[in-house]
């Protein structure tokens, strides 16, 4: 039997009063990407909250690699080699490259094997390692978020709207690096996003969420995917 | 020359006292206001080892080990549970500092004490006879600042703290256990608060209060300055220099209310004070 990366059972989460999440549950297998779609104020970033710790569990469970996190605090779950990358605020931008990058690992033991596979994805990095992260543009600062999540070496990446307002040709560079670490490294993702095209080009799967329920999941291969997430989408 | 040394040594002094209040409130964002109490504990230590008949330095380290054992108790005990409500923190440690002034009475009785000073004599800077122990204390704030910026720039440590300074949720989402840098980063403070306390002993009283009005001093610089080490020193230079001016030219106690005064309209005009925007 193969242990799934991930494995929400029935979780119900929110903030103080406010109930979000109402009986979510979802699997996503070794290796496998999950795009997770929903319009705004559906849940979509308060899943991932949950799921990484920032969030307490009302009811039902949440598994990684078999072990149950439910109630880990979000430090225990991301030692899991767990990585969060969050819409927002999502960089230490009076940071340099290189401390960002840093706070990826969990010594800077190895920090020059990975620095140097993270400019192989995203050549921009490149000799740039004293710049802030503030002074970078959107684009750059988003593959940053990305590099240094994989400079964990994770075994499940958890990303929250990462092409919101960037151009094509970094959305395309974005997809292309998650698609090669999963081949490389087997890595399992959930991502979250309000990008169609995005989710079907970079996902396997895609579940809908929508008012804190899933209620739509299949493979991104099928023919008619992109009809049943609009359909859900607009409804 | 006389003026400017005793502007040098005052800014130290203060530099020294207002650090460890300002690790603390970098990291948790809370002032600690029984950092008073703290400083006063390690002026204790520094009395307890003048009275056994130990070596005038054996102060140091007591002082800085009963300040970091009486930070790690209050953390873990008072401090801790109290992270979700940053307000009741900041009255616990309000209350907590009685409690410490109280029971050092009880410990010590209320009467004024001294402490000599572990160097004695004078130094002649540029034909001017100046006491050798407060220009030792300007090595020390110097060591105390470099020492600790090195330890935020240069080790890995440093780069968590920082870290959790700066955005302390993405941290914990990295992997970083804010809790234990909330710990020790509260026993480095007032292992430090502690320290400037012994160091300030040789030049005054020790008395169970006497770390009021440095508390005072502190927070006010600690207000103006952000979370920044480099903040700090510039308003210490600055408003310590004022301080030693008014209270050479005009009156001792209108000095001891410079600092006060000038970091409430610091802030009144820019409510960031020195920090960066």
């Amino acid at each position: 039997m193969i242990i799934p990366a991930l494995e929400l059972k029935d979780v119900e989460s929110g903030y103080e009063q406010a109930m979000v999440l109402r009986g979510v549950s979802l699997q996503i297998a070794p290796g496998e990407i999950m795009a997770l779609l929903g319009k705004n104020g559906m849940g979509k970033t308060t899943l991932l909250k949950a799921v990484i710790g920032y969030l307490p569990k009302r009811a039902g469970t949440v598994q990684v690699f078999g072990q149950d996190v439910t109630h880990w605090p979000a430090h225990r779950v991301a030692r899991q080699r767990v990585a969060y990358s969050p819409q927002e605020q999502a960089l230490f931008a009076e940071l340099s490259i290189r401390d960002n990058l840093r706070l990826g690992l969990s010594s800077d033991k190895g920090f020059d094997e990975g620095y140097a596979a993270m400019t192989e994805h995203f050549p921009f990095l490149a000799g740039r390692l004293a710049q802030l992260a503030g002074t970078l543009s959107g684009g750059e600062q988003k593959m940053l978020v990305v590099a240094r999540a994989l400079m964990m070496r994770p075994r499940l990446i958890l990303i929250d709207e990462i092409t919101e307002g960037l151009q094509p040709s970094v959305i395309t560079r974005l997809a292309a690096s998650l698609r090669r670490e999963r081949a490389t490294h087997g890595t399992a993702m959930l991502i979250v996003e309000q990008n169609v095209g995005f989710a079907l080009q970079v996902a396997d799967r895609y579940s809908v969420l929508k008012r804190g329920e899933i209620v739509a999941v299949g493979a991104t291969a099928d023919p008619s995917a992109e009809q049943i997430i609009n359909s859900q989408l607009q409804v | 020359m006389a003026l400017l040394l005793d502007i040098l040594t005052t800014v130290a002094i203060l530099y020294a006292v207002a650090s460890g209040l300002l690790l603390i409130f970098g990291v948790m964002k809370i002032i600690n206001f029984a950092h008073g109490a703290f400083l006063t504990l390690g002026a204790y230590a520094s009395l307890v080892a003048s009275n056994l008949g130990l070596s005038p330095w054996a102060g140091v380290p007591l002082a800085i080990l009963v300040g970091a054992l009486a930070g790690m108790v209050v953390e873990l005990l008072i401090m801790r549970p109290l992270y979700a409500r940053p307000l009741d923190a900041i009255l616990a440690t309000w209350g907590l500092g009685m409690v410490i002034g109280q029971l050092i009475t009880l410990a010590f009785g209320r009467e004024v004490q001294f402490v000599a000073s572990p160097v004695q004599g004078t130094v002649n800077v540029w034909g001017t006879d100046y006491s050798a122990y407060r220009l030792l204390l300007v090595v020390a704030a110097a060591v105390i600042g470099i020492g600790m910026a090195a330890l935020l720039t240069r080790t890995r440590f440093g780069l968590i703290t920082r870290a959790v300074i700066m955005n302390e949720q993405l941290a914990r989402g990295l992997g970083i256990h804010s809790g234990a840098v909330r710990f020790i980063t509260f026993s480095v403070g007032a292992g430090l608060g502690s320290l400037a306390g012994c160091l300030i002993t040789p030049l005054s009283s020790v008395d169970p209060n006497m770390g009021i009005p440095w508390l005072m001093n502190a927070f006010m610089l600690v207000m103006v300055s952000g979370a920044s080490m480099a903040s700090l020193l510039l308003a210490t230079l600055l408003f310590g220099a004022i301080q030693v001016v008014v209270s050479t030219y005009f009156s001792p106690i209108l000095g001891g209310l410079a600092i006060v005064v000038l970091a409430a309209i610091t802030l009144r005009i820019r409510p960031k004070g020195f920090a960066r925007d």
